[in-house]
């Protein structure tokens, strides 16, 4: 397990070339800030080939909370790396398919078919 | 907590069947997105909408409220920000304003949202898409935006 510190990003943890982040809660303006300095972090420490984000307990963000996920996308390319989304919740699924993130993130259902998709 | 404002609502009655109007007077404190997102998703649906589209007024309204922060007061989070919110009691549309007093900028003036691995913009895509009407009317002082999402027959 990763050391992580806050309610925002209650877990991260290491599988081979993975490193597997849950995020918690809704994510707007106020609080994604936060987040991109979770995951910021974790890039600088960790530099994984692939970045998991299960968000399976988030159940709403909005576009500021989808730039983040999009800077963090074009950082962990300038690494080599790809980001996978999981475990979407309805009106997170939502916002993605407006912003047609499908086009660059990997989608997909869980962490397992997140792993098992190079 | 020291410039975020407790929202206020005070709605005068609505009509037979429909709910008071909704009356949120807010600084422009992030803090306070989630509060008015979800009185305004709570407000829909007293209306009659359903958690969709509810949602997706929550969601537009979330960033209407964004934009006035980040540009129409450059940041600035102690600000007036006021929501108020309609719904038609005939037809069960519901109609949401945001005022504001600040620089008087025009979403609408900033090109859309093209390239899905660009970071921002997609608020306005939100805007654009999710609600059936946004309007953005100059104030002398400010900007009001008028939000209306229509009520149909079966939709959810």
């Amino acid at each position: 397990m990763l050391k992580t510190t806050t309610p925002l990003v209650p877990s991260a943890r290491k599988d081979g070339d993975a490193v597997i982040v849950a995020a918690r809660g809704e994510i707007d303006l106020n609080n994604s800030p936060e987040l991109r300095s979770e995951l910021f972090l974790i890039l600088s420490r960790h530099a994984p080939k692939r970045l998991v984000l299960n968000l399976a307990e988030v159940p709403y963000m909005d576009s500021s909370a989808v730039a983040v996920l999009v800077e963090t996308l074009q950082k962990l390319r300038k690494l080599g790396g790809r980001v996978y989304l999981t475990n979407l919740q309805p009106r997170v699924q939502g916002l993605i398919e407006i912003a047609r993130l499908g086009t660059i993130f990997v989608i997909a259902k869980d962490e397992a078919e997140a792993l098992a998709k190079k | 907590m020291a410039n975020r404002a407790v929202p206020q609502s005070k709605g005068r009655p609505g009509a037979k069947g429909v709910p008071p109007d909704l009356r949120l007077d807010v600084t422009s404190d992030p803090a306070n997105l989630a509060t008015v997102r979800h009185a305004c998703e709570a407000f829909c649906i007293g209306c009659g909408l359903g958690e969709a589209a509810a949602g997706d007024v929550g969601l537009v309204v979330n960033e209407a409220m964004a934009n006035i922060t980040r540009h129409a007061y450059a940041g600035a989070t102690d600000k007036p920000v006021s929501v108020r919110g309609h719904c038609d009691a005939r037809t069960g549309d519901v109609t949401i304003t945001l005022r504001d007093w600040g620089s008087g900028f025009n979403p609408e003036s900033v090109r859309p949202k093209q390239d899905p691995s660009q970071p921002g913009g997609l608020g306005m895509v939100c805007i654009r898409c999710l609600v059936d009407d946004s309007v953005y009317s100059p104030q002398p002082d400010g900007m009001l935006l008028t939000l209306t999402k229509r009520k149909r027959a079966g939709l959810k």
